[in-house]
């Protein structure tokens, strides 16, 4: 398959010229790609995207680095187009920077529990998806005023701190009087106070990708409402995330675009990595550009990989109980032990004049083995009650309702 | 990274027999069935504490390269691979535990990938033709040629509670109730039409689909309240029939996650708008996770549709504590007879599971004729008949 692209090419003087170039990619023997470039990265430079396929961004010879700009705002599409990009690109003796933004979602670490870092009731309320990263690290909030960076490199040339020169000396060229700093904790911190930059980071076998927000025009007030714990009494050595207060770039500089940014960024990583490489625009989308992306992205959705991931937990809380027939009240515990998201124990204490235990009993047997998922326990306690009947049948819905609500 | 000697696996087919075999070609001289300790790795920048992931798990088979486990540190995930092909011995950190670099993660012992499990020996209890002795349980290297292929070892699983808990209720259901299937077919013709027309102004004017169910539903909550029987249930503990002056019907839904049975309450006063609306409501609550005891509990009759899976004929099973149930089943073009003639029509069958203690065959007959009738001809709903 071939195709040409035509691009316009914007010279130093002040005419604009156009040149035609060709791009023939071979997507078939994956063998060929030639990408000649003409352009100068000078002031006038025009935004150039053109697209390209696999065989170009895998094996394009000539440059020292690649810049991609993801088209997609889907979470899990941006997720699964860094998995491809590090499995299938060869970074050994170049690296990839990619740019994306995605529509509000939270973020988790590859080790983290959601359950006890988000709060998946509001999230559900509010459409916002929960995303399991591969990489270490806390957990994000991110939205189309989130700008993420992925450093893909070799493991021999992985290098955080030089990574974040290129943002913090991007951010000094567009605006001088700002005062922002990378932590030994590979935070960026703006007037030496405010986060406006975390970094997560995968090293497999092959190669290594560093990536990391920046802030720029995020909406902080959604934030405080989602990222807090589903709920109570959660006990686990799964990676916590530790909150620092954060800030906007926009707030501090109200003049700052966000295409102002990107090509200042572009520009700084060509110039710390020796390459004069145009940001290319890519659609995640695309299996036939990303074999197999659409897979990946499928798997980053599942349940499984989501939530059955999460280091083994424990959660102990209390369950206030109220009869709504006879107004009386009591206080159960529970107490469930949750591994790779499937109950392996569960534990009620409700007192015995409140409701048989054998039933109390039936109620934790019957969870054991499900998902720790109020979706699954639900319809287990449903199987429970319809045999049930009376004032026996309402005090087990209301336990079976209490138990729901602890799974988040 | 860990020190191991390195090995060139080669595949050669041996033209003496059917069976691969696996030759190990080493540089240095290590032993088969050594068992080898793999380390953290090192890293350039000194960082904080780091915890060991376990992706593995003791007795599981990997490959060269497949990642046992991850190790987070300082915001980082590293991967750590097995070196070599073979079996998991001991993990020697627990899940989450602390390591530095150098500290020893796992024992593994070296064997051909891909060999069965521990367990599989178990099984394979069939010998082998030849005099050679068998593989020793726990080591997993290369079967000598003369070995019959072994069968793969049926993964024997725990039926969790929640299964327990329903077959428990179906085998009861099935040991109480006298249950017995009515069958009838559907032609589709004139609701497919209804639907057809009307589906885009109905889009346009309620945002939701204009599907099937809905008169399926209202159809089945017209019988119901035509032969109350029905609509009623055999306590067995007193020894009552139970007759509900309100019709709940619960619609059997296949996620993948399972079988979900949410009710819409009170069918009875509710045209086919609101039942897809209803419908609708309960489909979204489905995949949001949302779904609450109170959305699936109770229900006087159960629908179930496998039709959407494309079965043509079948038998379904009554839900207790309820006395019958309606099977909805795919719609295929057939050959009928019409006005004595032969045109093809997008017929469905349709089988009503009933409890023959309670409900007679001629109840459950003209109980199916009636849904058949309002189906074929909504306008029976107008008129009332």
């Amino acid at each position: 398959m071939e195709f040409l692209v035509f691009v316009f090419v914007s010279h130093c003087c002040s005419w604009i010229d156009v040149r035609y170039l060709e791009v023939r990619v071979c997507l078939k023997d994956a063998m060929m790609s030639h990408v000649r470039r003409t352009w100068s990265l000078g002031r006038n430079r025009s935004g150039v995207s053109c697209r390209t396929g696999s065989a170009s961004i895998a094996t394009c010879s000539g440059d020292a680095a690649l810049v991609l700009l993801s088209r997609s705002n889907d979470v899990f599409q941006n997720l699964a187009l860094e998995d491809w990009i590090e499995a299938n690109v060869d970074l050994q003796r170049r690296g990839v920077l990619l740019l994306w933004r995605n529509r509000p979602a939270v973020v988790i670490g590859r080790h983290q529990n959601p359950w006890a870092e988000c709060h998946l009731p509001a999230m559900r309320g509010g459409g916002v998806p929960l995303a399991r990263r591969r990489s270490g690290g806390g957990t994000v909030f991110h939205d189309l005023g989130n700008l993420n960076l992925t450093f893909f490199s070799s493991k021999t040339s992985y290098d955080r701190r030089r990574n974040l020169k290129v943002v913090t000396e991007a951010l000094r060229q567009l605006r001088p009087a700002l005062d922002v700093r990378a932590t030994d904790r590979f935070d960026i911190l703006l007037n030496g106070h405010f986060k406006i930059s975390g970094s997560a980071a995968r090293l497999s076998r092959k190669s290594s990708y560093h990536h990391c927000t920046l802030l720029h025009s995020a909406d902080h007030s959604a934030l405080a409402n989602v990222l807090r714990p589903s709920c109570p009494g959660i006990q686990s050595n799964a990676t916590p995330s530790v909150p620092s207060p954060v800030a906007n770039l926009l707030d501090h500089a109200p003049t700052l675009q966000w295409e102002e940014l990107l090509d200042a960024l572009v520009r700084q990583y060509n110039a710390e990595f020796s390459s004069s490489s145009s940001s290319i625009t890519v659609d995640p989308a695309d299996e036939a550009a990303f074999p197999g992306v659409a897979a990946a992205a499928a798997e980053l959705r599942s349940w499984d990989w989501t939530f059955g991931r999460t280091p083994k937990f424990r959660v102990e809380t209390v369950l206030q109980l109220a009869d709504e027939r006879t107004a009386a009240r009591c206080s159960a515990r529970l107490q469930v032990e949750v591994k790779g998201g499937v109950v392996e124990s569960c534990r009620l204490d409700v007192p015995a004049d409140w409701l048989p235990p054998r039933l109390s009993g039936e109620l934790s047997g019957v969870l054991v083995g499900g998902r720790f998922c109020r979706h699954r326990a639900a319809a287990a306690v449903t199987e429970l009650t319809r045999s049930e009947s009376g004032e026996a049948r309402s005090r087990l819905k209301e336990l079976g309702d209490a138990v729901l609500t602890a799974m988040g | 990274m860990p020190i191991l000697p390195h090995h060139f696996p080669l595949l050669k087919s041996d033209p003496r027999s059917s069976v691969f075999q696996i030759q190990y070609f080493r540089t240095t001289a290590a032993y088969r069935d050594e068992v080898v300790t793999v380390r953290t790795p090192a890293f350039a920048e000194s960082v904080t504490e780091r915890d060991v992931r376990w992706e593995k798990a003791v007795g599981d088979t990997v490959s060269e390269d497949e990642v046992v486990c991850e190790i987070e540190t300082d915001k980082t995930s590293v991967q750590v691979p097995s070196p070599v092909a073979g079996v998991i011995e001991e993990l020697l950190v627990p899940d989450g535990g602390k390591v530095e670099s150098g500290t020893a993660l796992f024992t593994l012992r070296k064997g051909a990938a891909g060999a069965p499990k521990a367990e599989a020996p178990a099984a394979a209890a069939s010998p082998p033709t030849s005099a050679t002795l068998p593989p020793p349980p726990s080591s997993v290297g290369p079967i000598p040629t003369a070995m019959p292929p072994v069968p793969p070892v049926p993964a024997h699983v725990k039926m969790n509670r929640m299964r327990l808990r329903i077959a428990q209720r179906l085998k009861e259901a099935q040991n109480t109730c006298a249950m017995l299937t009515t069958f009838n077919e559907v032609d589709m013709s004139n609701i497919t039409e209804m639907r057809k027309t009307y589906k885009d102004a109905f889009l346009k004017k309620h945002n939701i689909k204009l599907g099937f169910m809905s008169a399926f539903v209202k159809a089945a909550a017209h019988a119901l309240a035509d032969q109350p029987a029905v609509n009623a249930v055999i306590d067995d503990t007193t020894k009552e029939i139970v007759y509900r002056d309100y019709v709940d019907i619960s619609v059997a839904v296949a996620t993948p996650k399972g079988l979900v049975v949410p009710v819409i309450r009170s069918v009875d006063g509710m045209n086919f708008t609101d039942i897809e609306k209803a419908i609708n409501l309960l489909g979204e609550k489905a995949r949001k996770n949302e779904l609450a005891v109170e959305d699936m509990d109770g229900g006087t009759f159960t629908i179930s549709n496998g039709g959407v899976f494309g079965s043509m004929f079948g038998t379904p099973i009554i839900n207790p504590p309820q006395s019958a149930i309606l099977g909805m089943h795919g719609i295929f073009d057939r050959p009928v007879a019409v006005g004595g003639k032969v045109e093809i029509r997008p017929m469905m069958y349709v089988a009503l599971t009933y409890d023959h203690r309670l409900i007679d065959g001629r109840e459950a007959v003209l109980f199916l004729r009636k849904i058949k009738s309002v189906v074929e001809d909504p306008r029976v709903l107008l008129l009332d008949m």
